[in-house]
């Protein structure tokens, strides 16, 4: 299986997990969203040098995937092309930040080296924290959310179209990729001479089925400034869910939870 | 006379200035009408349905559906009563799932969830695919994606039905079912197909269209069986009848 058709499936199984009825998956979109961006805002907010803090936020993530039954491996697995290029961000602080903050088992620790780690962990963990809610969640109930909030029906739209038209993309392009392969035997990859008409016809053809989509849309009613979003109403159970994650991650934010652990065990 | 459900007067259209691609046609469709609109490549078919439907919109001359005529004003209104099943179905179907997508029309026309529900359970029911409900559109075959998208379209209630080379990659089984169903939708449907045979099956009345102009309107008997007409303009005796033809 070609890589494009392996990432058009990685879209499609994602799709699946968001629709598996778990509790996780049954608590409304509007609430998972809200803690989500919660916890987004806390994460980014701490700086860069509490690293120790931003590991607590680390909680949150942890603990969810543990109980929700979602596989971390699967999550690391699927995020394996993000993840290296968010800890990428701030490789370069340890080489123009050499202050000494501290001294471990002998090895002196910068504070250029804990900026940069501060800022791989905080991606990792916003990272990880955004695939929990897609993987929980439908790309149509996060749009119903941003909707709950006002968010306006065209933006919307557009979000809900991109999310589908990028599996009408990557179909196009196994189609293309797979016709030239049948042609061109034992060639690796694609003649660079070729990728102009190649990526030309792409998006000709992606275009092309991107509208005749949008005509079947349109056929059955749909509307741009008002799309079709059903959303349920919020239950007790999803107030309590909120509450409890929200003071969880407050808490996790004003008190330095790891040093207090610590503080436990180091005189 | 039964109630005209559409009416078409000197319809004219081209997407290219002075390349027409229907010329002048005027022709009536009746409520209990299956119209089989035959012809070779390019004689105008697809384009002829999308006009209907307002996919495309005339050039010159008139469409009425139930007496609205087509505007872009109308749309919304003349898209509520007619039901269009495209050619591809990888292009009718878009959700997730099949129950998801039988769901969307329904749902966009702002029904109830109960009447939803009922909506695209009689659908998959009329399509005889109520075991694939909850399967991922992605996971069908050819079949199943054709009776999934005849599914979507069934959930709208539609009083006309237009289909564009519905038997298209279909295995005789599945064809089978489809000429069934088709059957069973007793409201007007104009069906164009290269598939004469299954034109024979399903409908009762048959235009035979070639360079964008109607050649012949009449009972399948009459064209279908004419083989000189059917040949000048590069089409062929549906199987189903070469077989038993004397000599």
């Amino acid at each position: 299986m070609s890589k494009i058709s392996n990432a058009a499936r990685s879209i499609g199984k994602l799709d699946e997990l968001a629709r598996k009825d778990t509790w996780l998956n049954r608590i409304h979109p509007l609430v998972k969203l809200l803690v989500t961006l919660l916890y987004l805002v806390l994460v980014v907010s701490f700086p860069p040098i509490r690293l120790t803090g931003v590991l607590a936020m680390a909680l949150y993530p942890f603990l969810l995937f543990e109980i929700s039954g979602l596989s971390f491996r699967d999550a690391l697995y699927r995020l394996r092309i993000v993840l290296p290029v968010v800890c990428l961000v701030g490789i370069l602080n340890p080489f123009f930040d050499r202050e000494r903050v501290l001294t471990v088992f002998g090895i002196t620790v910068t504070s250029g080296t804990l900026t940069m780690l501060s800022l791989m962990v905080k991606g990792v963990l916003t990272v990880l924290s955004s695939y929990l809610l897609v993987a929980t969640t439908t790309i149509e109930s996060i749009c119903g959310a941003l909707r709950m909030l006002h968010i306006p029906g065209i933006i919307v739209t557009e979000f809900l179209l991109i999310c589908r038209y990028v599996t009408v993309l990557l179909n196009e392009a196994d189609r293309v990729t797979q016709s030239y392969a049948l042609r061109a035997p034992g060639q690796k990859g694609i003649a660079r001479k070729t990728w102009g008409p190649l990526i030309g016809q792409l998006l000709i053809r992606s275009m092309d089925r991107a509208k005749a989509l949008y005509q079947s849309m349109c056929l059955r009613g749909f509307r741009d400034d008002r799309p079709y979003l059903t959303v349920k109403s919020v239950t007790a159970t999803d107030l309590f869910y909120f509450a409890i994650c929200c003071s969880a991650l407050i808490a996790l934010r004003i008190f330095p939870v790891l040093e207090l652990v610590g503080g436990l065990f180091v005189s | 006379m039964s109630h005209i459900h559409i009416d078409i007067a000197g319809l004219s259209f081209g997407y290219e200035e002075g390349i027409p691609i229907l010329k002048d046609l005027s022709v009536s469709f009746h409520e209990k009408d299956a119209v089989g609109l035959i012809g070779a490549n390019g004689a105008g078919k697809s384009t002829f349905l999308k006009l209907l439907v307002g996919l495309e919109l005339a050039g010159t001359g008139s469409i009425r559906v139930e007496e609205i005529p087509v505007e872009k004003k109308t749309l919304a209104k003349v898209r509520e009563k007619i039901g269009y099943v495209f050619q591809d179905s990888d292009t009718q179907l878009f959700m997730t799932t099949v129950r998801e997508d039988v769901a969307f029309a329904p749902r966009n026309y702002g029904l109830p969830e109960d009447e939803v529900n009922r909506r695209v359970q009689r659908a998959l029911e009329l399509v005889h695919i109520p075991h694939l409900a909850d399967k991922a559109v992605c996971r069908l075959s050819g079949g199943e994606k054709k009776l999934a998208s005849i599914a979507t379209i069934l959930s709208m209630t539609p009083d006309i039905l237009l289909l564009d080379e519905p038997s298209v990659a279909l295995d005789p089984g599945n064809r089978r079912n489809l000429i069934h169903i088709l059957n069973e939708f007793d409201h007007l449907k104009v069906i164009a197909s290269h598939d004469l045979d299954f034109i024979w099956d399903t409908c009762n009345r048959v235009l035979l269209m070639d360079r964008g102009q109607i050649i012949a309107d009449g009972t399948p008997d009459g064209i279908l069986r004419d083989e000189a007409l059917l040949t000048t303009h590069a089409l062929e005796l549906p199987l189903s009848l070469s077989r038993i033809r004397p000599g």
